[in-house]
């Protein structure tokens, strides 16, 4: 059968990143196509190349045998390609109606003609199963609904190749029954549809054919009968080398943080921590691993007092920090490196001096009589420039002109110095260069050696495995399962990070 | 680590330090320059000599004891407003409520000289100035709160409680002011001079005047014949104290590194551990203070009574000025004499020269658009900027390989245009 779409040696890269590493890719037509991989794979991106979003440097993309030339959105639209996007694109004051044909031209321009255009809408979503009201503004539609909106804008686009970036992120499990039930009905109509995700389950259960992509590369393209969730979660963590840092086998103390059964809301309201427990100790880093977007956040959020817990307890040396205030949190020995530093975790528009006290301004000596001690703030700050090797000209620089490595590094400084007993660090090397990666992971190694317990949060999964010396998975605001370092095996990990208990380390026991 | 050619650099760092200090003088004078220059071309189309307006315009301000006094009559009120938009600003509390809460420490100051008649001056001078400050933050409380507590947009809120304390303030100057036997509720509050028909209080008592030159002077036995004397008074001197106590608190304590951080960036300040509600309500308590002592020093100061229209637009005025003095409490003195010395010098200036008094609003206003625009001047060196456009491509080109949100605006782009 001839192809759909076929993509012949794609290569994107990004400064300091190869985000697509000469990929080959075939979508037959009237088949049902997973891509599959980790956070940062370059599976968004490889399609954003064949929707016109990036120029691929080099490589060819052929649509039904010819090679085409795809510049921007509209050519890719023009072809008969619709994308999906995780975040939809929709104008919430709207109409359905109004959404579908935004960017169409007009039968009556200058006039519009949403009449026969709301007709037209109900016959299409009549043929393809997809019930909507087109006259509804798209503010008060839930999720799922708004989701069938961007679909119907693709066909009424007369889309042939439907791509779907991570639709089932943002559903409910009934949600995803339904949009199932319709891609299938798709299919069945001769639609191709290309679907990401880094979700076994969904992927073994929808997709004909699946490809497994890791750093850039195409591991290989598989027929969804011929393979199972263990090949895949293999086949998309499966690495040979990382980096691995130097550090004393872990002597953990007393136990330093304590969770137990906490619950809490996401900011769509959403249960996000469906009943957490665990516990980190002195002088232990309990690494927490995970694909974006499964309650990490709001993880780090709750113990920093910064988002109300629902449901359970979360204690410190003994003593319950439930739903404090963050001041009583940060004064009991919590140190936060979170993981916005440009809109948490720094000042801006402050300078590096006063972004350095951010957290112990009114204690003495930085204060007296509410006063700020000019003299002993200097002193401090020259000190953690100096010692944590901050490029910046002087110490009045706003903090918002330093290269990203150095912001990380006021934030580390600062918190560091608050001798913590407890330091969370939320994807602490997110967007940094090799080198300020290596100096903010050995800080935090060298203060896990000095008795800091430590929760690190981290998508990347090298991360987590080169410094915890515990692994926790989380899954949609669930801890899957925690094992020390040393037993930590990396299918079973894959499994979880995809959300699959069934697999037991048993089993195959091949460690890492 | 301090390398050798960052200790040579350490002069350079010296003289880059002041330049950015002085910068936040050099863009208001600049604006101001600059409004002068281009509404000369106005001047000239009403065929008058801008040289001669603006020269005439400098005397009718500065010329003589009687034109200093009206500048700085005029830029008292003007500089506690502009303080009290300054902090509110800085501390994202956009406080255009400053009118309202001018008239309500007006009403309480008048209302204390009015009433405790016989005290002493050394007492009745701090209360009347007190219950002002008192009466402003109070007013500033309502939004303040709703802010914090509710989420209420302050601008919304200020703006609206303004024409609720106009319609009080038209009311109580309506109703006579009786204490003692015979005295109701609404008797007591009433500020207005019973003896009189109009709407307008009794005069304030001798002890509750701010002291002026002229006092000083026969205080010092000395005797004097310029009435203007009588209108240089101590409320210049709180004034401009004022500006410089505001200026420390903002940057020199704890209070105000508080306000600043949760007006940059209020998730950030919460993260640091800041309380972001109690701080945005004493935020708003200081703006109103500020503001209601406006009122206090005016009533106390100048006028010595209430009447309708005492006082119409200084609280609106401070937001220009704040903007004008960058936001800065000693560039709010600078502003506020501007705006004083244009407002003294209109008349002067077209009675001699023809220019016709509306030029000072176009000149005023001109100086505004300038010291906006004067804000996105960068003076940093070239290398600074240069590794700041870098960095923001790397972060963005870093946001596109990991998130699939960033390129949406490209998305649509092509689409839109033909819309």
């Amino acid at each position: 059968m001839e192809s759909l779409l076929r993509l012949e040696k794609i290569c994107k890269s990004f400064p300091g990143v190869v985000a697509n590493d000469h990929v080959d890719l075939e979508i037959l037509p009237g088949e049902i196509h997973a891509l599959l991989g980790e956070n940062g794979a370059g599976k968004t991106t490889l399609m954003n190349c064949v929707y016109g979003v990036y120029r691929p440097d080099s490589g060819t993309i052929y649509w039904k045998g010819q090679p085409v030339e795809i510049h921007q959105a509209r050519d890719a639209i023009a072809l008969g390609i619709g994308m999906v996007h995780q975040h939809f694109m929709l104008v919430p004051p709207l109409t359905v109606a109004e959404n579908i044909i935004l960017g169409l031209p007009s039968p009556r321009e200058p006039l519009l003609d949403l009449k026969s255009a709301s007709r037209q809408i109900r016959e299409l979503a009549e043929r393809y199963g997809l019930p909507i009201e087109p006259d509804v503004p798209i503010w008060q539609l839930p999720v799922g609904v708004q989701q069938r909106v961007e679909i119907l804008k693709a066909l009424y686009r007369q889309a042939e190749l439907l791509i779907l970036d991570e639709p089932t992120a943002v559903l409910t499990p009934g949600e995803v029954e339904e949009l199932f039930k319709v891609l299938r009905a798709f299919k069945e109509k001769g639609l191709s549809i290309i679907f990401i995700s880094h979700k076994l389950e969904e992927v073994m259960s929808i997709s004909d054919r699946i490809t497994v992509m890791r750093a850039g590369k195409v591991v290989d393209t598989l027929p969804a009968s011929r393979t199972n969730p263990r090949e895949l979660a293999r086949m998309m963590v499966g690495r040979e080398v990382f980096l691995q840092i130097e550090k004393p086998p872990c002597t953990p103390g007393e136990v330093v943080l304590e969770l137990e059964d906490v619950r809490a809301q996401s900011d769509r309201d959403l249960p996000a921590l469906k009943g957490i427990s665990f516990q980190v100790r002195a002088g232990e880093i309990l690494g927490i691993a995970g694909v974006d977007g499964n309650g990490q956040t709001e993880l780090a959020e709750v113990i920093a007092g910064l988002r109300r817990v629902t449901d359970g307890r979360i204690r410190v040396l003994g003593k319950d920090i439930t739903n404090c205030m963050p001041k009583e949190i940060i004064d009991m020995g919590v140190a936060f490196v979170p993981p916005d530093r440009q809109h948490m975790g720094l000042l801006m528009n402050f300078t590096v001096s006063e972004n350095l006290i951010g957290k112990s301004f009114d204690r003495p000596p930085f204060s007296k009589y509410g006063f700020l001690q000019k003299q002993a703030i200097e002193n401090f700050c020259a000190g953690a420039i100096y010692r944590c090797d901050i490029r910046t000209p002087h110490a009045h620089v706003p903090v918002k002109l330093l290269s990203g490595g150095n912001q990380q590094k006021v934030v580390l400084a600062r918190e560091l110095s608050l001798q913590p007993r407890l330091l969370i660090a939320a994807q602490p090397t997110r967007g940094l260069d090799v080198g300020a990666t290596e100096y903010i992971r050995r800080q935090m190694v060298e203060a896990r050696n000095a008795g800091t317990a430590i929760l690190l949060i981290s998508t990347e999964l090298d991360e987590v495995l080169s410094l915890s010396d515990r692994i926790a998975v989380m899954y949609e605001g669930e801890i899957m399962g925690i094992v020390p370092a040393e037993e930590a095996d990396l299918q079973q990990i894959g499994l979880w990070m995809a959300g699959s208990r069934a697999y037991q380390a048993a089993e195959t026991p091949q460690t890492v | 680590m301090l390398s050798t050619q960052e200790v040579t650099n350490r002069w350079q760092i010296v003289y880059r330090r002041f330049l950015e200090r002085s910068f936040n003088i050099l863009i208001p004078l600049g604006a101001i320059l600059a409004a002068f220059l281009i509404s000369s071309t106005l001047v000239i189309a009403r065929g008058a000599n801008p040289l001669t307006a603006y020269a005439a315009l400098f005397a009718g301000a500065f010329g003589s004891t009687n034109a200093l006094a009206n500048t700085v009559t005029r830029m008292v009120p003007i500089i506690m407003t502009g303080l009290a938009v300054t902090y509110g600003y800085r501390s994202g509390f956009f406080n255009i409520g400053a009118e309202g809460q001018l008239f309500m420490g007006a009403m309480a100051t008048t209302w204390m000289g009015i009433t405790l008649v016989g005290w002493p001056a050394w007492l009745l001078i701090p209360t009347c100035l007190l219950a002002g400050a008192l009466a402003g933050s109070l007013w500033a409380l309502i939004p303040g709160y709703l802010k914090a507590r509710r989420g209420f947009n302050e601008v919304l809120t200020t703006l609206l409680l303004n024409y609720i304390t106009i319609q009080l303030f038209e009311f109580l100057i309506r109703v006579d002011h009786v204490v003692g036997p015979g005295a109701t509720f609404l008797s007591w509050i009433g500020l207005k001079d019973p003896s009189q028909p109009f709407p307008k209080s009794a005069y304030i008592a001798e002890a509750a005047r701010m002291p002026s030159l002229t006092s000083v002077i026969t205080w010092l036995g000395g005797t004097t014949e310029d009435p203007a004397l009588q209108r240089f008074t101590l409320a210049a001197v709180i004034a401009v104290l004022a500006a410089v106590v505001i200026y420390i608190l903002l940057f020199k304590t704890t209070t105000g590194y508080r306000a600043r951080a949760v007006g940059v960036n209020p998730r950030a300040a919460q993260y640091m551990g800041i309380n972001v509600m109690r701080t945005t309500i004493t935020t708003a308590l200081i703006s109103g203070a500020l503001a209601g002592m406006a009122g206090s020093l005016e009533i106390m100061g100048f006028q010595h009574r209430v009447i309708q229209n005492f006082l119409v637009g200084a609280g609106y005025d401070g937001i220009p000025v704040a903007l004008i003095g960058q936001l800065n409490p000693l560039g709010v003195l600078l502003s506020a004499l501007f705006f004083g010395a244009l407002r003294a010098g209109a008349n002067r200036m077209q009675i001699v020269s023809g220019a016709p008094v509306s030029i000072i609003y176009v000149i005023q206003s001109l100086a505004i658009l300038f010291a906006i625009a004067g804000t996105v001047i960068d003076l940093r060196p070239r290398r600074l900027k240069q590794a700041e456009i870098e960095e923001a491509k790397r972060v963005e080109a870093e946001l596109a390989a990991e998130s699939p949100s960033a390129p949406a605006a490209d998305m649509l782009g092509e689409e839109v245009r033909h819309v």
